[in-house]
């Protein structure tokens, strides 16, 4: 299917690799649909695009590339509900907010997108541990290896957008 | 908005599946049981705001059109931290 984005114009991405998030974004309660854009190959951060609205786009990192002990707790209630079966399809995803100093960058640990990547079906979790940030500087992770950085991305991306 | 009064280990029922307990009160603070389904989400106010207004600053700080390549240069500031620009 094709759909249009403000940032890469109309593309095509496979339907197969759209992802529904249950509850929407918060913020963004109405758009239930999202697609995994890869930008440039070897980068780990990645675009997750609204299928609906071509203007709404998070820039997303592996949340195991900010911090390599994340454990979340993620509730059976929350698992039930994204039809989880074995931790190996789970893909957590973190939010990133942008800022002009590269190292000034920060991830929201707080609230994972917590991808089922057999089923594509997502939620946006906020974890009551509040030891979790929701600006957590993405620098504090001295070890970037890239090929385990942008591992997981490839399962479950649609496109590979210039 | 509707205003009640209730006492300890009284519930208040909202809809047919949503139940609110007020479980013990200390000074100020009191504890609350809520039961409900598992898609009805529960949060406290201020941790939802929170993570609203993040979401929000993050879709506004990405959609300049210089992010993509702030991208890249980020990443390679990251991997390479000593390294001049």
């Amino acid at each position: 299917m094709r759909i249009s984005t403000t940032r890469f114009g109309d593309i095509g991405i496979d339907e197969s690799r759209v992802i529904w998030i249950k509850g929407g974004m918060l913020g963004f309660e109405h758009l239930g649909r999202y697609v995994l854009l890869i930008q440039e190959e070897k980068n780990p951060f990645w675009w997750f695009q609204s299928v609906e609205d071509g203007s709404v786009a998070f820039v997303v990192i592996n949340s195991l590339v900010v911090k390599q002990d994340y454990e979340p707790l993620i509730s059976d209630d929350e698992a039930r509900l994204l039809e989880i079966s074995s931790p190996e399809d789970v893909v957590l995803f973190s939010v990133v907010t942008i800022r002009s100093d590269p190292f000034k960058v920060t991830a929201n640990l707080r609230a994972p997108i917590v991808v089922n990547s057999k089923k594509m079906l997502a939620k946006q979790v906020i974890l009551v541990d509040p030891n979790y940030p929701v600006q957590h500087p993405i620098t504090e992770n001295k070890v970037f290896s890239e090929e385990k950085a942008c591992e997981k991305g490839e399962i479950i991306s649609s496109a590979l957008v210039m | 908005m509707l205003i009640l009064t209730r006492k300890l280990g009284e519930t208040i029922r909202i809809g047919n599946e949503i139940k609110v307990t007020i479980l013990e009160a200390r000074g100020k603070q009191l504890r609350i049981g809520i039961d409900a389904p598992a898609d009805v989400t529960i949060h406290r106010e201020e941790v939802y705001q929170m993570i609203r207004e993040q979401n929000i600053l993050a879709v506004e700080t990405a959609r300049d059109n210089s992010t993509g390549k702030s991208l890249s240069n980020i990443w390679n500031r990251l991997k390479n931290p000593e390294e001049e620009v």
